[in-house]
Order: structure tokens, then C-alpha cells, then sequence
């Protein structure tokens, strides 16, 4: 079938979301858990075919391929009621299953080691697909697996497949709790630099950001994971929506990153989605909680920082601004309210735009399943590629300078074959992300036409930056 | 005489009283009578002289000394009278009436009424030979002239005189004649009669045949006016008063004449048509109904006389006057016949000539009357005359046929139309032939029902009739005066909408039934129309090759089966496959130079009676087509091939980032720009355009009662888009579109060549970095100084060529920055609010705006204009679209 996307969940992080959204795609298609076309779901107009196949007549299977290197959750996963769901040949638990140890090194390295067994089903079920469109990755990029596992197998799928799209769902580590991984800005700092090379658009969750709105809009007292990847499910299968329920646009992975992504490195995106309501909202199933939201409200809310599911910190310079924005709108919308809305923006120039090129707001209208009830008339998700992205990963490489002033934790890593030698690959990554905040610094200024990269000269300790990176001092 | 005499020494003995002075004059005037009529008579002249005023009309005609000077006038003329001296004596009384103290206009009364004895009694007495001349005269001028009006020939010679001579005997009219000739055949009576210049009843029976138009002693027909004009000869017979009123009554004649003329077929300055026949024969009828009383006169005229001459011989009472017809009687007669006449000319006037529906409107025209007999004439008229165009209405709307010879209906059927076009074009209003009292409404609608009719028997090939066919004809074939009332809310009127709601619920039930036609219009939007994204996409994808294939190489039957594939795989295989049925891949043939792009379209064939509704409709289609596709093929090459190459290349080409990096970087940002400039165009056309659009023409579909609307709204649908596609928009627009357009496809060639330039680099130096890696493994330093200068100059001439590819890069750009820039202006100019609102969000960010100094120039006059012209529009639509500055409350 056409446009096909394979979906693939890399570790505990990313088979979690990824669970969660199968769990969502099968409910707003009508498919039970076990993968048979629920009685009511016959209206056609949605299109299943891009993310499952069909075994037999009203028997589908997702598109997926579960892969992590210790076997917790995908048990959980195949203890559920949604087992029969996946192609059993689909899931590939590592045989020593001892996983990563939350080391990138470990992660890669096994992935190396596997990668035939892995890419045996990876091809297949690419085979399978009559005009493969692309990959969508879940994993974390802080642990073991999904980071370590998922750099190894973005890279070899961008070699394998170079005519193929690479889309990510990466969860970035939440910022205001200390983990206990203590390697993480390595794992996060070699992940990114896979993030920035192999992969064509990274979708970012942020759980420092998911936390927060899980607090302040949502009122959990310390949320949980489930809570918050019921967040990341309906994050990814609205940004999915218009490739499941096609129109007049947008109907393909490229049509929808294209116009998002100007150059091959500024393909971080950030995500915001209002209305935003609790598990327990759902499940109350008031009415009166349906609120009468207009497209405008909508749109206004998105361009609010308190919405958006990436912490960016406090843009002080206040220099940052959208390079691209799409809004995804679904529910009941009148077509002609929405240049309305498009003008009064513009005309209160409600969001600052890149100086040096064209852009725009775009919209797209989206059919939302007619099986899931939603609380309220009009809601909307923006995937916007946002210049200050970047001050997460100057947070990133602030955290690995710190780590890799002080030379610590890197015995575990000199243990894997990657760092047998040398560790020029952690300085290579480094300055790789250092050159992403660089470019996206320039991308604020109207300058950017003439931007080329700085690099420092040799090895990644200390180097003349950009003024405002922070990673200059050191301590 | 003995009599006489005892008065006349009565005169002397007594008094000269007045009873006694009228009591000698009347038996100077009567002779000797028995006493009681004596007595009557002179009760009557007595009456006369108490009521002397009443009578005064009288004396209008002559004066008291000319009456006095006729009676004595007649009395010498008397024959058989012994007495010769009678006028002397009646001048004697006559003196001696007016040494009296009298009321001088009561005696000329008087004098006139005893001359009206006087000449009453001659007359009765000579009522023979003259009175038989003109009694005959009269009728065989009547019977001739209701031959003439019957046979419609053209008698001129009324004098019948040789006729009733000849054979007086044989007639009706004779015989009548005779009975007055035999009792009171004195040759003397007739020649005195005949020279009897005021001969009334002559006069009377002139005027009457005047009536009819008839010529007679007295009045004469001008030759070229057709008026009625004195006989100069026998003018001198007549008193002044005789002649004005003559001439006064004669006027009906000519109406009478030029009614006839109307309603005579021979003359071709008719009224045409059935309904111009309809006219004629409601005109004879009229004629005939003023001939019928016509003859009534004749009739009272004729019993008047009989009655006369039974009295005269046997002197069994005086004539009575009152009985009797006179010019008086009949000026006050001819007044209301007179003005029917007038206003049958009038109409007939003015429908000279005309026909049909215009007919109707003529003499709709004069329907606005406040006389009561004129309104009530028109009516009868008009109603005659809608006849029979209400029965060609009934038989259109209830059984779709025409039948009109004349074409006087105000449908007209076009015979060299074929079924194929029979719902647009095979009928349509003749307006010509539209009676005004018909609104534009009603005739649209009387128009669309029999349409609709035919329609359905031709195309559906269905053969039911209309539920309650006969009462609904019946109450309109009876109720024709209902037709053009003012109010238009009749039962004819009711009866027209039923049919109407009927036959196009009907015609609407079966197209959106069992034709699918909603099923069918949403079909052509996604399809035609590129609604169904995902669909146009994968075609695309299967056809790439095809498409960039020169147009010659490209075959029909290939494509087919690709369109099939990408039915099957997307989501377009849950629609309804009546509907994909209709879906087709087009090739035209090949111009130079052409490739599949531009000779592929897809196309919806439609058949039976949907063809009939939505062909016209499908050149339209086929416009619309062409720019969508083009806007495909465009987002097609920028991202498939443009952008994903980019994408893909970048990560590849990483190694010769430092030499290839600006042109690329240059190279994203380009394709970046154009990206978003497609996308909002895509948008644009897509969704504000046509979905906004196709949201109304639903919302208008659920709401049609008749396929018209449907049609209409799809029409209007389709011309909004029109506009929105940039169709038939400015040539400017669509030339800087063009300018674009071609710039995206001058990138993608430049992209492939510097590319491939940047690959044969790349895989130079992977090339030398195997031999490097080979000549170290034999540790040999494998390098010659030949190896590095070829090297070298490689590199040299791989930079010269980035160079170069640079440059040619920003040809292209600074292009297509010329066609964006001149697109933009022509949108912020142009009179559509919409495409200007369109402009300003291409500009969202007020990139383009800060570049090109035009677009940021401060409103010149023009753009005054145009903002002024904007302001009206909004102030005229308040729930337009186009509203901009209103706040909105849930701001």
C-alpha cells in the first residue's frame, strides 16, 4: 500500500510511547485490541493502510517493529490484551537480555552486533510495503537502548535507505529532577549528533516540558509515565492525522516536513496542543466540559509558550523566532473562519518570524476519527520549528562539558568497541551539536543567507564559541 | 266644417281665451275630428302649455316664426281641403295668441308642437308612396348589409331601389312595404312626401343605418377617412340641428367600420396567431351583438311605423310620439355602444399585427381602465385572447409538449438541439412573446416544469404522468381570466406551482436517487478537483515516469491501468465505484516539445442524463484542471525531487561539506522560500478556494428543492473557483505564475547537474582515498606528484564549477524573485478583496514586503481606489468573509 510508515520502537522509553500509540491509532480507528475491524468502523474515510497492513479481510496489523535489548516492557506489552495485535516476528528482544545499562556504547554496539537479526525484520517489512515512504523512531535519547541502539540503527537506515524519510519521536530527559543515569549527557550528546546527521525531522518531547504542563494545565501532583505518554500518544497521532484521514494536503510525510524543514540541520521540531485535558477529564465524560473553542483561540493558544511541549527557558535576548509553523486543526471547524483567524494574527503580530525568508502560518484542516469522543469543539496541535529549540541542546552541552571537563564516568564507555581507541566520537558529536546551535543562532538574524559554520579548531575541550554558547567557561 | 264654424263664432262670442284660441287651432290644424279625440288633443297641448319648459328642447330646432310659417306652409299644401282659407285663419289665432300675455317660449313650444301636428297628420296621411320608398330603401340597405357583414364581401351599392322595385313582391320587406302601399296608395301623398324636405323618420333610418355602417340618402362615407359625411345634394333637406346630430350619430358608424375592418381576416393588418384568431372572433362577436341590437331599432323603427300606418286610415288615434324613435333617442341610445366601439378600436388599434404573448401584453395595457364597462370589455377580451395560451401552458406543464404553430408561446423549443442538451439549451424563454402580467418568476418556473417533464420522458425515459393531470388541467383551462390577475395567488396560479414543486421534486428525487448526482458532484471535487489528496499523490507516484516522458511516447492504455492501481491502494477504493467508474486518464495529443505533464488530465465521463445536467459544465472542469495539476507537478518536483534530494544528498555529500556548503546552504534556503511559496499557494486554492467553496455549494445542495438550484449553485461554485485558480483572472497573474513555475523547474534541472557534478567529486576522492589506503597496505607511499597535480586540478575545476553552478543558482533566484515579486503586485492590486487578502498572507511575515520597495510603496491613488472599493464591499456584505478590522468577542 502506499506511503507506508514503519514504525520503530527502540527501548523502554520508546516502546512505552510507542504502546501507548498503537493503543490510540487502534481506538480512533476502530481496530480491537486484538487487531479485528470493531462492527461500527466500515465509513472508510480513514486510511488505515499507511500504518497497519491487513492480514485478512478485517484483521490489521500495525506497521511495527519492537525492538529492545531487555525484556520488562515488551513483556508488559505482550501480557496486555493488545499481544495479538503485533506480528510476533516483529518483536526481537536481544537473547542475552541483560539491555544497555543505560550506556549509549553498550546500546550501539549491540545494535551492531544484531543488526542483522534486526534489519532481517526491518527489511522485510519493508519489502512489504508497496511504496515505503519512511520510518518514525520512538526511543529516549538519555538511556541505554533507544539512544545507543537508535543512533546505531538510525545511521545504518539512512545509509540502507537514503530515499527514505527518518522521522523521530525523541524524548528528551526531564531537566529538573536528577537522574539517575549519571552518563546521561554523554548517551544524550551522542544521540543528538545521530538526532542531527542520520535523521531527516525530530519530533522533540521535552519531559521537563510534558512534567510541567502535566502540572500547571493538567493540576497531577507528580504525574505519571503513563499519564505523561498519554501526552506523547496524542502528540503523535495527531501529527499522524492527516496521513491517516487524507484530504486536499499534507497527505504524505514529505508534504507535511517539507515546508517545515528548510535546511537538512534545522529539522527540530517542537510541538504544542491545546485544548489540553487529563485522563480523568475523559473518562468523567461531562458535557459541560464541552467548551466552545473557536479556530482563532486555538491558534492564539498554540503561539503560547505555556503550551508548548519543549522548556526552552526563558528567551531572554528575545531574539528567537518560528522559521515554520503547522497547525493542525481538527473538530468541528468553519473552513472560513480560518483566514480569519490567520489575518488577525499576522495583524497582531502575535509571532515573530525569521527575518530572512518567507513564511507563514499553516493550516491544516484534519478530520479527527468519529469513534473517539473528544471534549471539546476545536482542538489543534502546532508542529513549529522554532529557533530556540537550540537552548536545549546548549543545556545538553552544557551538561556534557561539565561531565567531560571532569573526565568522569567514561571507564564504562572505553569498554565498548566505539571507544576502544579514542573518544574523539563523544568530541565529534559534540561539536556536530555545537555547530546545530550555531546554525540556529544564525537562523534568527537576517543575516543567515551568508551563514557558514564555525568549527573549532581540532578536538572539542575548549574552543572560541558563539558568544552567547555557554560552554566556553567550563565551570 | 259645421264644426269649425260653431268655434269660429265661439271665437267670437267669447273671450279670447287661450283654451279657445288652441282649441281652433287644432281643428284648423286636425279639421273636423270626432270630440273625443278632439279633447285629447287638446289636453295635450294644454299639458304642453303648463309644462312649457319641459319641452323647450324642442325648440332648438327651429324658431317659433319659421314654425309658424311652415304649419301655414302645410296647411296651403294640403290637399282635399276645400277650405283655402285655413292658414289665414291660423295666422288669425296665431295673432291673437300672441296679443295674450303669453309666455313667448311656452307659444314657440307650442307652435312647434302643432307644427310637429301638423306634419304628423300629413305624414300619416302621405305615409304611401315615400314612406314605401324609404321602408324599403331601409330594409334592403339592412339586409344587404348583414349579407355584406356576414359574407364579408365588399357590397358598395346599397341603393337597393331596383330591387324592391323590381320585385318587391318576393320579398319580406316588400310585403311590409305593400301593406302600407295598398291601404294608402295616393299618388299625391307620395309626390308631396317625397318632396317633404324633413322627412324624420328618413332621417332616422339614415342615422340607424349609419350604425352599421351603410350608407343612406343623407350621409355619405368619405372615400378616404371611411368617416361619415352629408350628402352635399340632400344636405339642404335637413335642418342644421338634423345635420349636427346626424353627423353626431354617424361617428358610431365609423367605429362600427373600423371594428369590422379589424375583425375582416382579408385585409392581413390582423391580430396573428391563434390568439390574434381569438381576437377576431371575440371582435365578430361583439359586432354581432351590436348588430342584434341594431336591429332592435329597426325593429321599433318598423312596429312604430306599422302601428302608424294601421292608424292612419282608420283614424283610431293620433300617433304616439312617445313610441316613436327620433334623433333624440337615438344620440341617447348610441352613447354606450359608441364607447364599446370606440375602445374595440382601440384595442383592435393596437394589436395590429402582434401576436402571442405580446398580443396579451397590448391589450393587458388598456386592463388598467376605471370605467366598469371598459374594464369589464378588456377583460372579456383579454381573457378570449389567453385562451388559448393558457392551454398551451397546461399542455406544457402537464404533458411537456408544444404546440404552436404561430409561436406565440413564450417557450420556445429548439429543434436542431439535441436530448443531449435538452436540459440546458433545448428550451428556453421567448421573451418576446411574454405577456407582461407574466413575472420572470412564473415563466422561469412554467418553463422549468415542462423542461423537467421532458426531461424525464426523454432522458429518464420515464413515461408516468403527473399525479392529479386532469384536475390540475381542468382548473386551469377554466379559470383563464385567473391568469393575469393581480394577485398571484389564484387557484390557476396554485396550479401552475403544484406542478411545478411536483415535477421538480420529481426530477430532483430521481437525479440525486438513482443518478447519484450529489454522488457524482463530490466525485468531480475530489477527483477533478483534487480533493482527495492521497489519491493524487500516489497517481502521481505511479505515473512519474510517465510523466516526464515526451509527450509522443505516452499511451493511453498504460495509463489506465495506473489510474487503476492508484484507485485500488488508496483511499479512493472506498468510494462508490459507479463513481470511479466515470474516472478516466485523457491523453492529448502531443505538441512539441511536450511531456506527460502537460498532455495527462484526468477526466469524468458522464452519460445519460447526467450528461445532460453536468456536461455543459465539463469544459469548465477541464480548465480548472489544468492549474491544480500544474500546482501538483510543481509541489511534486520541489519536494519529492528538490527537497528530498536535498535532504538526502546533505548526508551523503557531508565530506565535501566545505567546498559545496554555501551553494547549498543557498540552495536550501532557495527551495525553502519556493517551498513556502507553493504551499501557500496549494493552500490557498485548495482549501480557501475550494473547500471554503464546496462547504457552501453542500450547505446549498441539502437546501435545493429543485435540480435548478443544485445546478445553479454548482455553476456559481465553479465560477468562484474560476476566479480563485487564477483562471480567468488578469494575464499578469497568471504570466508571473508562469514565470514561477518555471523557475521551480530551471532549479531542478541546475539541481541534478550540480549534483551530479558534486558526486563525480566526491567519488574522485573516495577514489583516491582507496588507492591511498591500497598503496599504504603495500607501504608503499602510492601518491605520485601526477596522481596530486591531476588531483589538484580536479579540485580546481570542481571549485570553478561550484562557482559557476552559484551563479547560474542566483540567475534563477533573482528570476524568480522578479515573477514572485510582480505576482504579489498584481495580487495587492487586483479588485478581488479575496485575492488581495491572499497576498498579504504570502507575505506573512513581511519578507517579500521589506525586499521590493513596490510592495511597501505608501497607497498610491489606485490603491486608494482599490481600498475604497474594499470598504464598500464590506460594508455591503456584513457577513462577507472579507471583514478584516471587526473585533471579534471572543478576543
Amino acid at each position: 500500500m502506499p506511503s507506508e510508515i514503519i514504525t520503530l520502537q527502540l527501548g523502554q522509553c520508546g516502546n512505552q510511547i510507542g504502546f501507548e500509540f498503537w493503543k490510540r491509532l487502534c481506538l480512533e480507528h476502530g481496530i480491537s485490541p486484538s487487531g479485528v475491524l470493531e462492527d461500527f468502523a466500515n465509513d472508510g474515510m480513514d486510511r488505515k493502510d499507511v500504518f497497519f497492513y491487513q492480514a485478512d479481510d478485517d484483521h490489521y496489523i500495525p506497521r511495527a517493529v519492537l525492538l529492545d535489548l531487555e525484556p520488562r516492557v515488551i513483556n508488559t506489552i505482550m501480557g496486555s490484551a493488545y499481544s495479538k495485535l503485533y506480528n510476533p516476528e516483529n518483536v526481537y528482544l536481544s537473547k542475552h537480555g541483560g539491555g544497555a545499562g543505560n550506556n549509549w556504547a553498550s546500546g550501539y554496539g549491540q545494535g551492531e552486533k544484531l543488526q542483522e537479526e534486526v534489519f532481517d525484520i526491518i527489511d522485510r517489512e519493508a519489502d512489504g510495503s508497496d511504496s515505503l515512504e519512511g520510518f518514525i523512531l520512538c526511543h529516549s535519547i538519555a538511556g541505554g537502548t533507544g539512544s545507543g541502539m537508535g543512533s546505531f540503527i538510525m545511521e545504518r537506515l539512512a545509509d540502507r535507505y537514503p530515499k527514505k524519510l527518518i522521522q523521530t519521536f525523541s524524548v528528551f530527559p526531564n531537566q529538573d529532577e536528577i537522574s539517575d543515569v549519571v552518563v546521561q549527557p554523554y548517551n544524550s550528546m551522542l544521540t543528538l549528533k545521530r538526532l542531527t546527521t542520520a535523521a531527516d525531522s525530530v519530533v522533540v518531547l521535552d519531559n521537563t516540558a510534558l512534567n510541567r504542563i502535566a502540572c500547571d494545565r493538567l493540576h497531577i501532583q507528580n504525574p505519571s509515565f503513563s499519564q505523561i505518554n498519554n501526552l506523547v500518544s496524542t502528540i503523535m497521532s495527531v501529527s499522524t492525522t492527516t496521513l491517516r484521514y487524507p484530504s486536499y494536503m499534507n497527505n504524505n510525510l514529505i508534504g507535511l516536513m517539507a515546508p517545515l524543514i528548510p535546511t537538512p540541520q534545522l529539522h527540530f521540531l517542537m510541538t504544542g496542543y491545546t485544548p489540553l485535558t487529563s485522563d480523568s477529564d475523559i473518562n468523567s465524560q461531562q458535557p459541560v466540559n464541552v467548551r466552545k473553542t473557536t479556530v482563532l483561540d486555538v491558534m492564539r493558544r498554540l503561539l503560547q509558550p505555556k503550551n508548548m511541549m519543549v522548556s526552552t527557558g526563558p528567551d531572554k535576548s528575545n531574539h528567537h523566532c518560528y522559521i515554520s509553523i503547522l497547525n493542525i486543526i481538527q473538530g468541528e471547524v468553519d473552513p472560513t473562519q480560518v483566514h480569519k483567524s490567520l489575518q488577525r494574527i499576522r495583524d497582531r503580530k502575535m509571532a515573530q518570524f525569521i527575518p530572512w525568508g518567507p513564511t507563514s502560518i499553516q493550516v491544516a484542516l484534519s478530520r479527527s476519527s468519529p469513534y473517539v469522543q473528544s471534549n471539546h469543539r476545536v482542538s489543534g496541535l502546532m508542529l513549529a520549528n522554532h529557533t530556540s529549540i537550540c537552548s536545549l541542546f546548549e543545556r545538553a552541552l552544557n551538561q556534557y562539558d561539565k561531565l567531560r571537563k571532569r573526565g568522569a564516568f567514561l571507564d564504562q564507555f572505553r569498554r565498548e568497541d566505539i571507544f576502544k581507541d579514542d573518544l574523539t566520537e563523544l568530541d565529534e558529536s559534540r561539536e556536530t551539536v555545537d555547530c546545530l546551535v550555531q546554525e540556529y543562532a544564525a537562523a534568527t538574524r537576517e543575516d543567515y543567507m551568508q551563514f557558514s559554520v564555525k568549527r573549532g579548531a581540532g578536538s572539542g575541550d575548549s574552543k572560541s564559541e558563539d558568544s552567547r554558547s555557554v560552554t566556553s567557561g567550563g565551570a | 266644417m259645421s264644426q269649425d264654424n260653431v268655434v269660429g263664432t265661439d271665437v267670437a262670442g267669447i273671450s279670447n281665451s287661450l283654451s279657445n284660441i288652441l282649441s281652433e287651432m287644432i281643428i284648423c290644424i286636425n279639421g273636423k275630428q270626432p270630440p273625443e279625440v278632439h279633447e285629447k288633443a287638446l289636453a295635450q297641448v294644454g299639458k304642453m302649455v303648463d309644462a312649457s319648459t319641459r319641452v323647450i328642447w324642442e325648440s332648438n330646432t327651429l324658431t317659433e316664426r319659421e314654425c309658424v310659417q311652415k304649419i301655414m306652409k302645410l296647411l296651403s299644401t294640403r290637399e282635399g281641403e276645400e277650405d283655402k282659407s285655413l292658414p289665414e285663419h291660423f295666422f288669425e289665432l296665431y295673432r291673437k295668441l300672441t296679443s295674450i300675455r303669453f309666455d313667448p317660449n311656452t307659444r314657440h313650444s307650442l307652435m312647434t308642437y302643432l307644427l310637429s301636428m301638423v306634419d304628423n297628420d300629413g305624414r300619416s296621411a302621405a305615409n304611401g308612396d315615400a314612406d314605401a320608398h324609404s321602408e324599403a330603401d331601409n330594409l334592403s340597405q339592412i339586409l344587404s348589409s348583414r349579407v355584406h357583414s356576414k359574407n364579408g364581401s365588399s357590397l358598395t351599392s346599397l341603393n337597393g331601389n331596383g330591387l324592391v322595385n323590381g320585385g318587391a313582391g318576393y320579398s319580406y320587406d316588400a310585403t311590409q312595404a305593400s301593406i302600407g302601399l295598398s291601404q294608402q296608395s295616393l299618388p299625391n301623398y307620395v309626390e308631396a312626401t317625397r318632396m317633404m324636405p324633413d322627412s324624420r323618420q328618413d332621417i332616422v333610418t339614415n342615422a340607424i343605418y349609419s350604425f352599421t355602417g351603410v350608407q343612406g340618402k343623407y350621409l355619405k362615407k368619405d372615400v378616404v377617412t371611411g368617416r361619415f359625411k352629408l350628402d352635399p345634394q340632400n344636405m339642404k333637406l335637413l335642418t342644421a340641428g338634423q345635420a349636427g346630430m346626424l353627423l353626431r350619430l354617424s361617428e358610431l358608424g365609423y367605429y362600427h367600420d373600423r371594428v369590422a375592418k379589424f375583425a375582416d381576416v382579408s385585409t392581413g393588418f390582423n391580430a396573428m396567431g391563434c390568439m390574434g384568431q381569438a381576437l377576431i372572433s371575440k371582435l365578430k362577436e361583439e359586432l354581432a351583438d351590436f348588430h342584434g341590437q341594431v336591429a332592435m331599432l329597426h325593429d321599433e323603427l318598423n312596429r312604430f311605423r306599422k302601428a302608424q300606418m294601421n292608424r292612419i286610415p282608420n283614424k283610431d288615434g293620433e300617433p304616439d310620439a312617445a313610441d316613436e324613435l327620433t334623433l333624440f333617442k337615438l344620440l341617447a341610445w348610441y352613447i354606450k355602444p359608441l364607447h364599446r366601439m370606440q375602445w374595440l378600436t382601440k384595442i383592435a388599434d393596437a394589436c395590429q399585427m402582434k401576436k402571442g404573448g405580446e398580443l396579451a401584453s397590448t391589450v393587458y395595457d388598456f386592463l388598467d381602465n376605471g370605467h366598469s364597462m371598459v374594464n369589464k370589455l378588456v377583460e372579456d377580451v383579454l381573457t378570449a385572447i389567453c385562451g388559448p395560451l393558457v392551454r398551451m401552458i397546461s399542455k406544457w406543464i402537464l404533458e411537456g409538449g408544444i404546440n404552436d404553430l404561430h409561436s406565440e408561446f413564450f417557450v420556445e423549443s429548439l429543434n436542431d438541439v439535441g436530448a443531449d442538451r435538452l436540459w440546458h439549451d433545448k428550451f428556453r424563454l421567448r421573451l418576446s412573446m411574454l405577456p407582461k402580467f407574466v413575472p420572470m418568476e412564473m415563466a422561469n418556473k412554467i418553463l422549468k416544469t415542462g423542461k423537467c417533464i421532458n426531461f424525464l420522458r426523454e432522458i429518464c425515459e420515464m413515461q408516468g404522468m403527473m399525479r392529479e393531470r386532469e384536475e390540475l388541467m381542468k382548473v386551469m383551462d377554466t379559470n383563464v381570466s385567473q391568469f393575469f390577475s393581480y394577485t398571484p395567488d389564484t387557484s390557476w396560479h396554485a396550479a401552475v406551482e403544484t406542478c411545478y414543486q411536483q415535477t421538480s421534486k420529481h426530477v430532483l428525487d430521481i437525479m440525486v436517487g438513482p443518478h447519484k448526482l450529489l454522488d457524482h458532484l463530490q466525485g468531480m471535487r475530489r477527483y477533478l478537483l483534487l480533493g482527495q489528496g492521497d489519491f493524487v499523490s500516489i497517481l502521481i507516484e505511479h505515473m512519474k515516469d510517465e510523466l516526464e516522458r515526451p509527450g509522443v511516447d505516452i499511451y493511453s492504455h498504460d495509463l489506465s491501468s495506473m489510474l487503476d492501481a492508484a484507485l485500488r491502494c488508496t483511499n479512493a477504493q472506498y468510494d462508490d465505484p459507479d463513481i470511479l467508474n466515470h474516472l478516466d486518464v485523457m491523453v492529448q495529443p502531443p505538441f512539441f516539445g511536450d511531456i506527460g505533464w502537460d498532455i495527462i488530465s484526468l477526466q469524468y465521463i458522464v452519460q445519460g442524463p447526467l450528461a445532460t445536467m453536468l456536461e455543459p459544465t465539463m469544459p469548465t472542469y477541464k480548465l480548472l484542471f489544468k492549474p491544480l495539476w500544474r500546482m501538483k507537478h510543481m509541489e511534486f518536483v520541489l519536494s519529492m525531487k528538490i527537497w528530498k534530494e536535498q535532504m538526502g544528498n546533505a548526508k551523503t555529500l557531508r565530506p565535501i561539506n566545505t567546498e559545496i556548503g554555501k551553494a547549498s546552504h543557498r540552495l536550501n534556503l532557495f527551495t525553502s522560500e519556493i517551498m513556502h511559496f507553493i504551499h501557500q499557494m496549494q493552500y490557498y486554492v485548495l482549501f480557501e478556494v475550494i473547500e471554503c467553496n464546496w462547504v457552501e455549494l453542500q450547505k446549498k445542495m441539502q437546501q435545493a428543492t429543485a435540480l435548478d438550484d443544485i445546478l445553479d449553485a454548482h455553476e456559481k461554485f465553479l465560477q468562484t473557483i474560476k476566479v480563485g485558480c487564477f483562471v480567468s483572472s488578469k494575464p499578469n497573474v497568471e504570466h508571473s505564475l508562469e514565470g514561477v513555475y518555471d523557475n521551480i523547474i530551471e532549479l531542478e534541472k541546475w539541481q541534478s547537474g550540480f549534483y551530479k557534478d558534486c558526486f563525480k567529486e566526491l567519488s574522485a576522492r573516495q577514489d583516491l582515498a582507496k588507492i591511498v589506503e591500497k598503496s599504504e597496505k603495500k607501504g608503499v607511499y602510492g601518491l605520485t606528484n601526477e596522481l596530486i597535480l591531476q588531483r589538484d586540478q580536479e579540485a580546481k575545476i570542481f571549485a570553478e564549477k561550484v562557482d559557476i553552478a552559484c551563479r547560474g543558482l542566483e540567475v534563477i533566484a533573482s528570476d524568480y524573485e522578479k515573477a514572485v515579486s510582480s505576482f504579489l503586485m498584481a495580487l495587492n492590486s487586483s479588485h478581488d478583496p479575496n485575492l488581495q487578502l491572499f497576498g498579504t498572507r504570502l507575505d506573512f511575515n513581511e519578507y517579500y514586503k521589506k525586499r521590493d520597495t513596490n510592495l511597501s510603496k505608501p497607497l498610491t491613488f489606485e490603491h486608494m481606489r482599490m481600498s475604497n472599493v474594499f470598504t464598500l464591499n464590506n460594508k455591503n456584505y456584513p457577513n462577507s468573509r472579507f471583514v478584516i478590522h471587526t473585533p471579534t468577542s471572543n478576543e
